[in-house]
């Protein structure tokens, strides 16, 4: 295949603003990059149609292998055997470790992958490396993503005998906006330009809205407005989302995310069968790694079999004397791993709570992702939902071909027969604030928000001829500012010294069709019909990688001679 | 005390494009949502933008015409160069949704719209209009309560002596 290595195209972050104005609109494909497997769709001219590799499979591994000169990914390169992803020179699972910082948990959770992790825990982004001859080579989530993008192109250019350039990425509900400008990066590395990132339910959501709008042309289905509630459970992620689906519209009513996947259940059942495995890996040597490789390899084939059978039998050799010989059966399974599913339970409890729907109104159910084969998680979905769960999707294939779905739509294709008359009102997955109110998360736009939007609050100053304010811009649900994602931050000068609550500072944050966010700060004297500095309107998110540190920082340097509080409304 | 930006999706007007200053009564100001971009067209009709005919509209016929404006006006399917035109479109259109799908605010919007016609022309400060409908309203209901009260006696005459007689044939 041509061209295996990359190019950086740009720095900046490309964004889906500027479509190709030419007369022959480009499809853009769908790309799902999932933990653990990835896959490209894209609209043939009458439906959706997944691309096939060399090796012709639909789905390839998410990884990369650092052996040689130039590094291959899981699209083009056959593995000899299962064994050689645990060399210690193949990289995975990056999806749960982009844009994110050392200190973050679900770092944490990825040290005893059979390659190194290491976080010294300030805030900055991990070290990543793959071992090579002896030697680490460092890496990014971003280049190991990059590297099997810039594979699924080339795929994609093969088959359909054209250049790509447009993309709709599926992405998790958790990500927050600085992760997102992560994947654009690694899409822009692999010259590949985003024209949507998607939440995988609400990719689920549009497919959903056109398989009903699919039974309306072929007089099977009623067009009454639809509630059908998503769960998606992955190797990384469970993402869930609440759709009302009717006239080919899917509206996001709620979503709901987490970073809770098959490789938490994966290695709680690892924990569970060595339960040293942690401090018997942290060397990292490449008998280790192997060892690690022979655990994971076996424990993952037990889950597996675990969704058909009742019990299985494991037999690991881990070499200098050590074997694990045991029978486990599904409901030891369960129980190792109840936290897991208690936290899939009471996601589902509050997409539902969010979206004002109550079991009854859902017309129907729709469990999607690796996990969806596991029996406890359609066990426990359907016992929260109170109805069977639909059996209209492929669980593997439903994310990439609503991706492609969305692909079609937003590069402006038209089908003669309506297929493509579809829509998703989408909505915002975080809230988006300020800190304020001392060390308060205040959100401007909440979460569950209909996108695009615009919303805005009044806030003033906390001391007495305060000239400048600091405006940093949070992410998340939490209260406590700092423990939500933080987007960036900037200061408004100049304000003319009055006593503090005097000067009224207006903070708009608007996000547009392109999941573009703004914010707008303006400050007004009473009495004054002209601001009194020049209004800073900035793009977000602003911040670096290692921007962990920077709230402490910041915090530690200001204390809060730079505060804001909120405005009571006087009605 | 309301001020308002310019939509960045919009032309190069000045960022704050008004700014009233305060009221000195504190009069609450109804600026559900004050994107200049709607703010500029207050005074158009949810239902028109709806594309309703009739305010009588039922809760299915506005989710329905919701979509299908959607379908026409949202930016992911309309063409790039009219995407400032659609964003502003679709959030006027979100705006007149999420108002006439709620029965609570719906009835205040009915409220207000019905006055507006009645006048003929829109009231700048229509919160000030607004709360004396309201409170006309209340006068309204507490009138109705009154002399349901009143029948209520009236019946309870009737009840009086039926008891009555009851508990003389008791004894």
């Amino acid at each position: 295949m041509a061209e295996p290595a990359y190019t950086v195209a740009s720095d900046g972050e490309t964004t889906g603003e500027e479509k190709s104005s030419s007369s022959f609109p480009e499809i853009a494909i769908g790309v799902d990059i999932g933990t653990s497997q990835c896959s490209v769709a894209v609209w043939n001219g009458s439906q959706v149609e997944l691309l096939k590799n060399t090796r012709n499979q639909k789905l390839m591994r998410s990884y990369v292998t650092f052996k040689d000169e130039i590094p291959s990914g899981g699209v083009s390169n056959q593995l000899s055997h299962e064994h050689e992803l645990f060399s210690g020179a193949a990289i995975f699972n990056m999806k749960r470790l982009v844009g994110r910082v050392d200190t973050d948990p679900v770092v944490h959770a990825s040290k005893n992958l059979p390659f190194l992790v290491q976080t010294l825990d300030i805030g900055v982004r991990p070290f990543i490396a793959a071992l090579v001859n002896n030697v680490w080579r460092s890496t990014t989530p971003e280049e190991v993503l990059a590297i099997f993008l810039v594979e699924l192109r080339v795929m994609a250019e093969v088959q359909l005998k054209r250049p790509i350039r447009n993309v709709v990425l599926s992405i998790p509900v958790s990500f927050s906006r600085f992760q997102l400008t992560r994947i654009q990066r690694a899409c822009a590395m692999a010259g590949l330009h985003v024209l949507r990132l998607m939440p995988e339910p609400t990719a689920v959501a549009l497919l959903y809205a056109q398989q009903q709008q699919q039974m309306i042309h072929d007089n099977m289905g009623s067009g009454s407005e639809k509630i059908a509630l998503i769960f998606n459970m992955g190797a990384g992620y469970c993402d869930l989302a609440v759709t009302a689906t009717a006239g080919g519209v899917a509206q996001i009513k709620a979503l709901a995310g987490s970073a809770t996947g098959g490789e938490d259940l994966l290695q709680n059942m690892m924990r569970h069968l060595l339960p040293d495995s942690e401090n018997l890996f942290l060397g990292h040597g490449i008998n280790e790694i192997k060892l690690m490789g022979l655990l994971r390899v076996a424990t993952q084939d037990a889950i597996h079999k675990l969704s058909s059978q009742d019990n299985v039998q494991i037999d690991v050799d881990l070499g200098n004397g050590s074997r694990i010989c045991k029978v486990v059966n599904r409901e030891e399974f369960e129980e190792v791993n109840r936290n897991i599913f208690e936290k899939c339970e009471s996601l589902i409890i509050q997409c539902l709570h969010d979206a004002k729907v109550e079991v009854d109104d859902l017309t129907d159910v729709i469990v999607v992702g690796g996990c969806s084969y596991i029996p406890k998680i359609r066990d426990l979905v359907k016992h929260v939902c109170k109805i069977e769960v639909y059996k209209g999707m492929n669980p593997l294939e439903a994310a990439v071909c609503g991706a492609a779905l969305e692909g079609a739509v937003a590069s402006g294709i038209s089908d003669p027969f309506g297929s493509l008359d579809l829509l998703t009102i989408q909505a915002t997955p975080l809230g988006i604030g300020i800190r304020a109110n001392g060390n308060r998360f205040v959100p401007i736009i909440p979460r569950n928000t209909t996108m695009p939007a615009r919303k805005e609050l009044i806030f003033t100053t906390v001391n007495d001829n305060q000239t400048e304010v600091l405006i940093v811009v949070y992410e998340g649900e939490t209260e406590k500012a700092e423990e939500n994602h933080l987007l960036g931050y900037f200061k408004i000068m100049g304000i003319p010294p009055v006593p503090k609550g005097v000067p009224e500072i207006n903070v708009c944050m608007d996000i547009d069709a392109s999941n573009v966010l703004r914010v707008l700060a303006g400050v007004i004297l009473p009495g004054s019909q002209q601001p009194a500095v020049p209004v800073m309107e900035v793009r977000m998110p602003t911040v670096d990688d290692g921007h962990g540190w920077c709230a402490e920082a910041l915090h530690r340097s200001y204390g809060s001679t730079l505060d804001l509080v909120t405005v009571q409304k006087k009605i | 005390m309301n001020c308002s930006f310019a939509s960045s999706l919009s032309d190069a007007k000045p960022f704050l494009s008004h700014v009233r200053s305060h009221k000195p009564q504190g009069k609450p100001i109804l600026t559900a949502f004050s994107c200049r971009a709607c703010e500029k067209d207050q005074s158009t009709n949810f239902y028109k933008v709806l594309s309703l005919n009739s305010n009588q509209a039922s809760i299915d016929e506005i989710q329905k015409a919701y979509r299908t404006m959607g379908l026409q006006h949202h930016p992911d399917v309309c063409h790039p160069f009219k995407k400032d035109e659609s964003t502003r479109m679709f959030v006027q259109l979100h705006a007149a949704y999420k108002t006439l799908s709620d029965p609570v605010l719906r009835e205040e919007y009915d409220c207000i719209l019905s006055s507006r016609n009645f006048e003929g022309k829109f009231r700048a400060d229509f919160a000030d209009h607004y709360s004396r409908i309201r409170w006309q309203e209340q006068i309204q209901e507490l009138k109705r309560r009154s002399s349901y009260r009143m029948e209520q006696k009236e019946r309870s005459w009737g009840n009086r002596m039926r008891a009555k007689n009851n508990e003389k044939r008791d004894k």
